[in-house]
């Protein structure tokens, strides 16, 4: 694994978002739950998850539990793996 | 685009603060998920017996813990990450928990049948309580709530003992489940 900064996983919120994703084990999250992490209002999540979608480092689902909507986001391989090399960059920063 | 030391910095603390939170949010969920199973069963527990007195109580009693226990290690071992290892801890925190409690309740306690329904509720909340110091408050709430609920049941219940032990418990249970699973 190659340490690298990402400039997708960079920005604050999609940070945290797969920091989130990555520690729910591959279960997913919904998107009330990431909210509640984030601090990140609805429309603001919303552009974020696009984002990482666009990327290929999440997937969302969307789905019906009664009559209410729920998005089910998760990190793919590609997100987990970029966001190791993220981390990793990081670690290196610090230890100098 | 570089990045300084201190941000750096800051981005691991914010990765590790949400990590915490997960894991925490994910303990809560399945906690609550088998905290809300025991509640039922203590009510399903308290309609055998009462469908049964005397003779049929022993046997009630083996048959919903026995299927408590199945089910709350069935539940752990669906867990991701590292189920085998939490399936074994789950089963000696349980044998450890029985042994201790048939040590003192029928070897050295010789207590008396309300005082076992005491006790046994009690030791189980006595384990929440000390899950409360590593896992979050919530346990620690759950721990010490429903104990001095069931001692204030078992101080001015009278007669309606049984009734009023099993539903406190049985619906505590379920509530601080229902509370965890918010949480």
């Amino acid at each position: 694994m190659t340490a690298a900064l990402d400039e997708v996983i960079h920005q604050p919120v999609r940070l945290r978002i797969m920091a989130a994703l990555c520690a729910s084990e591959g279960e997913g999250l919904d998107f009330t739950h990431l909210k509640k992490l984030t601090g990140a209002t609805d429309g603001n999540l919303g552009a974020h998850i696009d984002h990482l979608t666009k990327a290929g480092y999440v997937e969302a689902t969307k789905a019906f539990v009664g009559r209410r909507p729920r998005t089910t986001v998760t990190a793919t391989a590609a997100g987990r793996a970029a966001f190791a090399r993220h981390v990793a960059f990081l670690k290196e920063i610090i230890a100098g | 685009m570089s990045v300084s030391r201190a941000q750096a910095g800051a981005e691991l603390a914010a990765i590790d603060d949400v990590v915490k939170r997960v894991k925490q949010s994910r303990m809560y969920r399945l906690t609550g998920q088998i905290t809300i199973l025991w509640g039922v069963l203590q009510i399903v527990e308290y309609a055998l017996v009462s469908a049964a007195p005397g003779t049929g109580q022993a046997g009630s009693w083996a048959i919903i813990d026995a299927l408590g226990v199945a089910l709350t290690v069935w539940m752990i071992s669906r867990l991701r990450g590292k189920p085998s290892a939490n399936v074994m801890r789950v089963i000696g925190a349980f044998a450890l928990f029985y042994g201790f409690g048939f040590l003192w309740a029928l070897g050295l306690g010789h207590l008396g049948g309300r005082e076992q329904e005491v006790f046994w509720r009690s030791l189980f909340l006595f384990g929440y309580c000390l899950a409360g110091l590593w896992f979050g408050y919530g346990f620690l709430v759950l721990g010490l709530s429903l104990t001095a609920a069931i001692f204030v049941v078992y101080l001015f219940a009278g007669v309606w003992f049984p009734f009023a032990v099993a539903a406190v418990s049985g619906l505590g249970y379920i509530l601080c489940g229902l509370w965890m699973l918010r949480a």
